[in-house]
């Protein structure tokens, strides 16, 4: 009865399954997209294909969009480009890049925030060098350069200047008997707003953490304030200073003094920064920092009239508390493993063109990083304002001197947890300093590269 | 069963000759596929793991630190956090498996729309973790939708800070473990439950046994397989299968507070580079589900000399 | 009389809570998707103002969500299929292959069933990378069925062992080859348990994250879990539209799920009842 089963129809059903494994390894071996092999010749800067990862869309809410237009109109131009924009979220921005950068393959271009968060892929031998590639006389036109220096190379371009000032509602505040035309200066002010505030059953401040964004905002506005230069800020990470000395951490103390006297949204630690954003636009809280492209697009919808701007209230007595917060925030660069590396900087290079700027301004609001911008562009008082303080010598935002591990591993969750009750301000400042001396043992070449930078090399 | 194996291999053994080495390889030749995945998929990276363990730095720019890795991971207070709360997510596993064991009990009396029911409990087995971590952090909010609807219901003492509260996060966690994983147990209860022999039932009710003494002397510990199966499962996922559900609910926060080994594993190893201390984080972890796969060993093999 | 009454109500009370916590997350993604920002951030009980499809036009149109579902298929298909293969012969011959050690084999399959995954991920990128197979499904393909393997061959050589053993002897007897008898007898035989495993594990396929997020980084290469994390980040302050693409992604098997209810509980319930 069982040797009906016959051999052939096993050899049969075999050599199908086989063909099957053969067809589908055939098929897999195409997936692989990020084979240029469509376009040809490396030399020509307006031909190949671009893998572009980009990032701006929580500090300039309407940048991706305008991108998307641009690179539309940059392939109209040159018939031989293709660009692919990959938008990124805030989260898995620089993780995303550190995986990818180990797989030795990845976009053309990428962008991480300014100063570490760039350098670190630099010395890390991810990051092409921009000299050959750009014109010195095109590359003297952006600003704050300085923030991606190493070896004395310029590693990134900037696409935009933006500030983080420091924001209220003059509706809410009027409505608590303040002056909406003055926000508070001093930290006694500060707390006395808050406390004026919540009697008035207004929430003081709206902020988020559940990317722990809030941790490291608070450093970077707050925190540096007791310190006298971007020097005595470099020290902590390079050993020479201790997070747990009072001049680094007692804004710990502050963010503790804010949660536990319930100055702070209820639902903080379970929305992101972007939402807080949103929540406050809504009238939802007081006050709040947030970034000159969020304030450009409540300008643009209306809502100019509610919000006032300033730079952060004086918490601090070093020098650095007279500086406003300001960066060139998130900069392009070209990788290391690019095939395409001069198509990527010419295409970097014609964002800077004047007409783009100009495009650029007029659809986002946020300023563009480029003297040729002219300033009377700025129509609108509000951003006037900004522009004016994002203008003044000695802008500094400290998130960008930290190494990403620590800031990621350091200052946003500790800050986050003194917030949240689940730590002390000293246990915290405890916290982040053995996440620097961690960062020291895990990445020595990167502490030892961070060390020579800092001591001007 | 052992001896009829003896037999086997005689049997083989005199067909050798007669049939060629057809017979005798065979065995061999089924297994060989399954050695070579097992081979590269957990014997050469368990060696490289314990291998990357003693560096510092990245791949392409490793540096020997010894045990290094190993001692600062036990002054990691973030390492420990998470340890700890993989601990805490074993009590997942009682509250699941006592869950579905009440659930399929009731199911198996066959009351009212019981087939409905079973449809139902299972979906949010099939639905994704990630997209279970993804609308769970909507709804679990301070101001979300369990929370308006506590509220509404004058349930507002109920109406904790789920995801932002640091001492309630990774619980907030094992709760989408249970939900999601509820649904495989039930199934898997209620197979047991139908296998079971009818005349145990029927010997019981003869015996006027009531039904709570039915279930606890007769039903259950013929369940006793199905459940230490569950139980298995539901430890190696919470030790090992949290990642979507932290990533997207919580990512480890606020502050630290939920995180848990994989989540850490793949920071360090791929966000930020730290392929060594990862690979240190990794064999603490085996160490640490090694002593589960020493108990189950242990359990099976005491069940199977009876 | 009075007090089984009220236990009745009891456990049908206990269902329906049970119940309505199963269903309420999918009603929540599905009511969410078709309402605007305003909408949901006013009213975000309520229903819909009626069947709005715009959000998932948009995330149609930001994502390349179908070349991920796409690709989720695939790797579903494949690791599910290698896997469930490799794992009828192995299990064949730990059950019927006169092996001595038996009992030591199923010992240390079972100690892989517990090591966690993640721990073998990071020699497992290198060696991809090594290969030049990162950002292609085979390189997932690959591990996840290789991930699979010891609960496929758990479940399955747990259920060979009650196929009778004179079949595969009178098979032998009529001179059958062992792969015929595998294919002929033991899988029809099995066919509950593979059910079962092809179930278990394509679920799994369908749903992992952490290798999928770690291998797959080309935007084109992802599978659908993996560009579904991508959705937080981007759309953080438009929750209806991370809502639209979490619907995408679980109305395949959702709908498997509804129209072949009754099969896939009943091949679960023989299939997992040894």
């Amino acid at each position: 009865m069982l040797s009906r089963f016959s051999t052939s129809r096993k050899v049969g059903k075999l050599s199908f399954l086989i063909a099957i494994v053969s067809i589908t390894g055939l098929a897999f071996s195409n997936t692989q997209t990020f084979a240029s092999s469509a376009f040809k010749s490396a030399a020509d800067p307006y031909s190949g294909k671009l893998v572009y990862w980009f990032w701006a869309e929580s500090d300039v809410p309407g940048s991706t969009a305008w991108m998307q237009a641009a690179i539309k109109r940059y392939e109209a131009l040159h018939k031989n480009i293709s660009i692919e924009l990959v938008p990124q979220g805030s989260d898995t921005l620089q993780g995303a890049f550190e995986t990818t950068a180990q797989s030795k393959s990845g976009p053309d271009i990428a962008m991480q925030w300014a100063t570490l968060p760039v350098l670190t892929p630099v010395w890390r031998g991810q990051v092409a060098s921009l000299k050959g590639l750009v014109k010195p006389s095109e590359m003297a036109n952006w600003l704050n350069t300085s923030e991606n220096v190493s070896g004395g190379e310029v590693w990134a371009m900037p696409l935009y200047l933006l500030g983080e000032p420091f924001v209220w509602n003059k509706t809410l505040f009027k409505k608590a008997g303040l002056d909406p035309n003055k926000g508070p200066t001093t930290w006694a002010e500060f707390l006395a707003f808050s406390a004026k505030l919540k009697a008035a059953g207004i929430t003081p401040i709206q902020m988020g953490l559940k990317d722990g964004a809030f941790g490291a905002w608070f450093q970077a506005t707050v925190g540096t304030q007791n310190l006298d230069s971007v020097q005595e800020l470099k020290d902590v990470y390079t050993g020479k200073a201790k997070f747990t000395d009072p001049k680094y951490s007692s804004y710990l103390t502050q963010l503790d003094t804010l949660s536990k006297k319930g100055y702070f949204n209820k639902d903080i630690a379970s929305i992101d920064i972007n939402q807080a954003w949103q929540n406050f636009a809504q009238g939802k809280g007081a006050m709040t920092w947030t970034t000159d492209g969020n304030v450009a697009a409540w300008v643009k919808a209306g809502l100019e009239k509610q919000i006032g701007v300033q730079m952060t209230p004086k918490l601090g007595t070093g020098k650095l508390a007279n500086f406003h917060t300001a960066t060139q925030s998130i900069s392009a660069f070209i990788t290391s493993w690019s095939k395409n590396k001069q198509a990527a900087a010419t295409f970097l290079s014609w964002l800077h063109q004047p007409e783009n700027l100009a495009s650029w301004y007029e659809a986002t609001g946020a300023f563009p990083a480029d003297k040729r911008f002219s300033a009377a562009n700025i129509k609108n008082p509000l951003m006037k304002k900004l522009f004016a303080l994002n203008s003044q010598p000695g802008q500094l935002w400290a998130e960008n001197y930290a190494p990403p591990q620590v800031d990621s591993n350091g200052l946003r969750p500790f800050g986050a947890a003194v917030v949240t009750g689940t730590s002390t301000p000293a246990k915290a400042a405890a916290d982040i300093q053995n996440s620097i001396k961690q960062w020291q043992t895990q990445q020595p070449a990167d502490f030892k590269s961070y060390k020579l930078w800092a001591s001007g090399k | 069963m052992i001896e009829s194996q003896g037999s086997a291999v005689t049997v083989r053994g005199k067909n050798r000759l007669r049939n060629g080495r057809y017979r005798e390889i065979w065995p061999a030749v089924f297994l060989l596929p399954a050695i070579f995945m097992l081979g590269v998929v957990f014997v050469f990276p368990l060696i490289s793991v314990v291998k990357f363990s003693f560096y510092a730095g990245r791949v392409g720019d490793l540096a020997p630190v010894g045990f290094a890795n190993y001692y600062n991971l036990l002054h990691d207070s973030v390492f420990l956090i998470a340890i700890k709360n993989n601990l805490k997510l074993l009590i997942t596993a009682p509250v699941s498996v006592a869950l579905a064991l009440t659930i399929s009990l009731i199911l198996y009396e066959g009351v009212k729309g019981w087939r409905t029911y079973r449809i139902i409990v299972f979906i949010p087995y099939i639905i994704p973790g990630t997209v279970v971590g993804l609308s769970f952090s909507y709804l679990l909010q301070q101001s979300g939708i369990l929370n308006t609807v506590l509220n509404r219901l004058h349930l507002s003492k109920l109406a904790l800070d789920w995801l932002g509260n640091g001492a309630l996060s990774i619980y907030s966690v094992g709760g989408l473990l249970i939900w999601s994983q509820l649904g495989f147990s039930v199934i898997a209860l209620t197979a047991a439950l139908l296998s079971l022999p009818q005349e145990v039932n029927e010997a019981a009710i003869v015996d006027g046994a009531s039904k709570w003494q039915k279930q606890r002397y007769v039903i259950i510990p013929q369940l006793k397989n199905t459940i230490q199966f569950l139980f298995v499962l539901q430890i190696i996922n919470a030790l090992a299968w949290v990642f979507p559900y932290v990533f997207t609910l919580t990512r480890g926060g606020p502050g630290n507070s939920s995180m848990v080994m994989d989540l850490f594993i793949w920071q360090y190893g791929f966000s930020l580079g730290s392929v060594g201390y990862a690979s240190a984080a990794a064999v603490y972890l085996l160490g640490l589900s090694g002593i589960f796969i020493y108990l189950y060993s242990r359990i099976r093999r005491n069940q199977e000399e009876l | 009389m009075k007090r089984l009454r009220e236990l009745g109500l009891l456990q049908q009370g206990f269902l329906v809570v049970i119940s309505i916590s199963s269903i309420y997350p999918v009603w929540f993604i599905l009511q969410t998707a078709m309402k605007t920002n305003q909408e949901y951030m006013l009213r975000p009980l309520n229903l819909p103002q009626g069947l709005r499809l715009e959000n998932i036009k948009e995330v149609f149109n930001s994502f390349p969500v179908l070349h991920w579902a796409f690709n989720s298929l695939l790797v579903c298909i494949f690791s599910v299929g290698f896997c469930t293969v490799i794992a009828l012969f192995a299990s064949y011959s730990i059950v019927f292959g006169g092996w001595k050690s038996t009992r030591a084999m199923l010992n240390s399959n079972i100690a892989l069933m517990v090591i966690p995954p993640v721990t073998l991920v990071i020699p497992m990128f290198s060696l991809m990378v090594d290969l030049h197979l990162m950002n292609t499904l085979p390189s997932v393909i690959f591990f996840y069925t290789g991930l699979f393997l010891p609960f496929s061959i758990f479940l399955l050589s747990n259920f060979m062992k009650s196929v009778p053993r004179e079949l595969i002897e009178a098979a032998k007897i009529d001179g059958l080859s062992a792969i015929s008898t595998l294919w002929r007898i033991v899988v029809p035989l099995s066919s509950a348990a593979i059910f079962t495993l092809i179930l278990v594990n394509a679920i799994y396929a369908w749903n992992e994250l952490l290798i999928a997020m770690v291998f797959l980084q080309q935007q084109n290469s992802r599978t659908l879990m993996s560009g579904l994390v991508l959705f937080q980040g981007r759309f953080s302050t438009n929750i209806p539209l991370v809502m639209a693409g979490a619907l995408i992604s679980i109305i395949p098997p959702l709908l498997m799920y509804i129209f072949g209810q009754r099969f896939f509980i009943k091949g679960m319930l023989s299939g997992i009842g040894k």
